[in-house]
């Protein structure tokens, strides 16, 4: 039953997470013509993004109570990938 | 295939042709791969000979310019992928699990399916020849030269294929060594004490598993290009975006292709020097600095591309810096060798003449990774001399292996003088192909011209390649011949042999060992199952003196007691070891639906019933896989090809479901070492290991979107390629839809959990219907937009009208897929539910769950970057 709240609880901060990000887009804040307003939305949407990310594979996928090992595997893998892009996308500017 | 026909006693020998077709056991799979490696060395040494003929003299007219493109294309991915990697892959198959005292790899079926996968990927390649001419626009595929307007060709795209299909063998079997080597190693055998070949191969696969991700995200999108006419390498920053792809690749590639090599000379050294590795723990150290510098120094390849001063300054630091514990492993060999008592057996010989051109090709590398020298050398011969010294000097220390194993898995010796004599004629011959070529260096890369002036160089070189050629024919005329006729060996006919795999016979029986290996004593000893489930840990039972390190020598006579106490009479798996008890539990650690109760009958190794060894469906499903993308690869010329895609789709289905419906039993250890990942079963581990190489597929295509709206303008990207049309709203339905999905998996987990039938089948139903409304919702949302008329897009937004739709469509297309492959899954679980499958181990459930999941995942960042921002 512990469990069961649990994951219901995460479903309704996920889908309040998700409205949030589109509620910024709605109120303008995602403005491509003024560059201050625009970054600050970006930041914001990405990171509520990340925390739902961090949701649901912390307690979805159980990593809450896997060894701190698979979740370094887990990370090993976006890593590389951030580490690729960031780099990638670097090189041009 | 039934166990009573394939899986127990009647398990064909060796000498049956069914036996190469059905098995999944580690040494059999490692002797295909070996074969079919030295088959395409064979191809691609073929290929190289015509270069040579036509480098003869400039200006000669052996070959067209399109023909000699399509050998030096071929020839090269030929080497570098079908014949180096699977070559080591055979002997990592063969070898590993014998060293880490395990029974077989963890998946054994994957095993097969990855070898079949790779067979077929080149019989795919072969097949392209045949298609208007092959892929010929290098092996490094540069843009815009991979593209269809300059390679219109179906048998280009093959080749594209055909890498796709080889990468996903790749991702099976790294998968599957990484699982096997963390969760079931020997009892007390440490991480940090794994034998120097098995640490190489750890470091192997941890490095495949995500190069060759990114390298698939390239593959995938060149497919597309291709196929579907998406444009993101003729785009702004395209074929930037393709060297960076490929390179985050390709340079790690280099480490593993001589990670193995490496392994292998440290293994030689020891054994034909008597002596332990120096600085033993400062040399693997230094390997796996190496193994994560070597995803940092990628764009030292890129140094004549537009990309930053300040990057390439940082880029070529980190290239000279990983020079720096390559220096320390050279010097640990070399004073290996000053303090041991050196014996020029052959392995030694390939092993010493490997570690002597790699130092060369290391110098010579060093120019090419300083920014200023490399703008001279880039394009030259410069750096076909130094790339062919440092991946043809790992192909040598692998020869050193096959050599050093030869006896292992034949049960026979090769002959010396001929080994010693193609040694000689492989050294000789090396040199003289490829040090000219530094000599020549201005001659540019890839042209079937030169000026005159170097001729003599190139015909030195011509001659020393015909001579390397030659030298294999003496290496398999012994090792064909030796097989018959050599001198009968026993477990370990090398003195000095450190490691486990010289303790059982040659070759060694099906199951490896004679009992449950551990090294809890500080030596290798085996026990009998009964011994460990009665007090956890059983008495010592010396049974051969390898330490884990190689720090101890074996004497052979311990080596043979441990021999005779194995009741297997055979090696070929003809006749089973049987294990010292009945009873037992196991868990089916390969993908399947066996029970331990519905498998075999007798007992297998250390008590419990049969471990299987065979199955058809590898074979089916990657056959399959071939016609499918055989069939793809022209399917856009209609007629043939879509009967041939027609055919292979349905065979694949077939396939998948008789893979899937197979009962197959797999034991996992019940005493091994597990750091660190204990407690967590190897199905598990399995899963969240593809999932990390996963993560850096769906990476290299977010980062490919990113890459190129920064190439193109972040602002001017939105208001130029993407239509008023394209929305936030049904984005964010698919948001909650998938949201909800997963909501409904650990639901029907928290079903399981309460013995509930009902609510497991609704929650999985229900999963099932989200994600059909996600792909609805996608179709409605895509057609909209493929059908949108303004004036900035009067013929509609579809997959080719410019970069951001094409970034759109193959992104979430992508998503999309693992979607649709979700819920496939769920149309073969929802029925076995209704069984009642689940209620006493949910962990299926939770194995699906985290891939859908982790597709969840991936859409939370999709939304906001393809809707939002």
């Amino acid at each position: 039953m512990a469990r069961f709240k649990l994951y219901t609880a995460i479903f309704v901060v996920l889908m309040g997470l998700s409205t949030t990000q589109a509620v910024v887009e709605r109120t303008g804040m995602v403005d491509f013509d003024a560059p201050g307003t625009y970054w600050t939305a970006f930041g914001v949407i990405l990171v509520l993004s990340f925390v739902k990310a961090t949701f649901v594979a912390t307690y979805y996928m159980h990593l809450r109570w896997e060894p701190r090992s698979v979740t370094y595997l887990f990370l090993g893998g976006l890593f590389v990938a951030l580490a690729l892009t960031t780099a990638a996308a670097y090189s041009i500017l | 295939m039934s166990h009573g026909e394939a899986g127990g006693h009647d398990f064909p020998p060796t000498s049956s042709v069914k036996r190469w077709f059905v098995t999944t056991n580690h040494k059999d799979i490692g002797i295909l791969y070996t074969i079919t490696a030295l088959f395409f060395l064979v191809l691609g040494g073929v290929l190289a000979m015509l270069m040579r003929v036509q480098l003869w003299s400039p200006g000669a007219s052996v070959l067209s310019a399109g023909a000699y493109n399509q050998a030096v294309s071929a020839h090269g991915l030929l080497m570098v992928f079908w014949f180096i990697s699977p070559f080591a892959f055979g002997f990592a198959n063969y070898l590993v699990p014998l060293q880490i005292g395990a029974d077989d790899l963890a998946f054994p079926r994957l095993n097969a399916m990855s070898y079949w996968a790779y067979l077929f990927s080149g019989l795919l390649f072969i097949a392209s020849f045949f298609q208007g001419g092959t892929f010929d626009g290098g092996w490094t595929m540069y843009a815009p030269l991979n593209l269809p307007t300059y390679m219109p060709n179906i048998g280009g795209t093959t080749v594209v294929l055909a890498l796709i299909m080889f990468i996903a063998a790749v991702t099976m079997g790294s998968v599957n060594f990484l699982t096997t080597m963390y969760r079931m190693r020997a009892e007390g055998l440490r991480m940090r004490d794994l034998p120097m070949f098995s640490m190489s191969i750890l470091l192997m696969v941890w490095m495949m598993l995500f190069a060759f991700a990114a390298l698939l995200a390239a593959l995938m999108i060149l497919a597309a290009e291709h196929l579907f006419g998406v444009t993101y390498f003729s785009a702004e920053g395209g074929t930037l975006l393709w060297t960076h792809l490929f390179w985050f690749f390709g340079h790690p590639e280099v480490y593993i292709v001589f990670f193995p090599a490496l392994g292998i000379m440290a293994e030689c050294f020891q054994t034909f020097t008597g002596q332990r590795i120096v600085g033993r723990k400062w040399f693997v150290l230094a390997m796996v600095l190496v193994a994560l510098q070597s995803f940092v120094v990628w764009m030292h390849h890129m140094f004549l591309t537009g990309i930053n001063l300040e990057i390439k300054t940082l880029f070529m630091i980190t290239t000279i810096g990983i020079s720096l514990p390559f220096d320390l492993m050279v010097f640990s060999l070399i004073y290996t060798m000053i303090k041991g008592r050196i014996r020029f057996t052959t392995p030694f010989l390939f092993s010493l003449g490997a570690l002597i051109l790699f130092i060369v090709g290391g110098i010579t590398g060093v120019f090419l990774g300083a920014v200023v020298l490399d703008y001279e050398f880039r394009g030259t011969y410069w750096v076909v001399a130094h790339f062919h010294y440092v991946m043809v000097g790992g192909a040598t220390g692998l020869f050193a292996g096959i050599y050093y194993w030869f006896p292992k898995m034949t049960g026979r010796m090769y002959d010396e003088f001929l080994g010693k004599v193609h040694f000689a004629l492989y050294f000789v011959g090396f040199n003289l192909l490829y040090f000219p070529l530094f000599v020549a260096w201005e001659t540019p890369r890839r042209v079937f011209d030169y000026a005159p002036g170097l001729t003599s160089w190139h015909q030195v070189a011509s001659i020393g390649g015909f001579v390397l050629g030659a030298s294999f024919l003496v290496m398999f005329y012994n090792l064909f011949v030796s097989l018959a006729t050599g001198e009968e060996v026993g477990e370990n006919p090398w003195e000095y042999s450190t490691t486990a795999e010289w303790v059982v016979s040659s070759p060694p029986p099906l199951e490896n060992f004679p009992g449950k290996p551990s090294y809890s004593g500080g030596k290798l000893s085996f026990r009998d199952e009964p011994e460990l489930t009665a007090d956890g840990s059983g008495d010592d039972e010396p049974a051969g003196s390898p330490s884990t390190d190689g720090g101890t020598t074996t004497d052979g006579g311990l080596a043979s007691e441990a021999s005779e106490t194995s009741s297997d009479p055979r090696s070929d798996g003809g006749v089973r070891t049987e294990g010292a008890a009945t009873g037992g539990t196991g868990l089916v650690s390969d993908p399947g639906t066996a029970t331990p109760a519905a498998a075999g009958t007798g007992t297998a190794h250390g008590g419990g019933p049969h471990a299987d060894h065979a199955s058809f469906w590898p074979f089916v499903v990657c056959f399959a896989g071939f016609l499918t993308f055989l069939g793809v690869s022209g399917i856009q010329s209609g007629g043939a090809y879509l009967g041939l895609t027609a055919v292979g789709g349905l065979l694949s289905a077939v396939g998948f479901v008789g893979f899937a419906s197979e009962s197959f039993y797999v034991p996992e250890p019940t005493v091994a070492e597990q750091w660190p990942f204990g407690g967590v079963e190897n199905m598990k581990l399995g899963m969240w290991t593809f999932l990390a190489s996963d993560v850096v597929l769906f990476g290299g295509f977010i980062g490919s979107y990113l890459f190129l709206r920064v190439a193109n303008g972040w602002i001017h990207w939105h208001h130029e390629f993407v239509p008023e049309a394209h929305v936030t709203f049904p984005g964010l339905v698919n948001t909650y839809l998938l949201l909800a999905s997963s909501f409904a998996v650990v639901l029907s987990l928290v079903a399981a959990h309460r013995n509930s039938r009902r609510g497991v089948v609704a929650s999985l139903s229900v999963t099932w219907l989200l994600g059909v409304g996600f792909l609805i919702n996608k179709g409605l949302e895509w057609q909209h937009l493929f059908h949108v008329s303004t004036d900035a897009f009067p013929n509609g937004w579809n997959v080719g009208t410019n970069v951001a739709s094409s970034t759109f469509y193959l992104t979430t297309g992508l998503h999309g897929a693992h979607v649709v492959v979700g819920l496939i899954m769920l149309l073969y679980m929802i029925p076995r539910a209704w069984r009642g499958a689940y209620l006493d181990d949910d962990s299926s459930i939770e194995y699906f769950g985290l891939y859908w999941h982790f597709v969840d995942i991936v859409w939370l960042f999709l939304f906001p970057l393809f809707y939002i921002l």
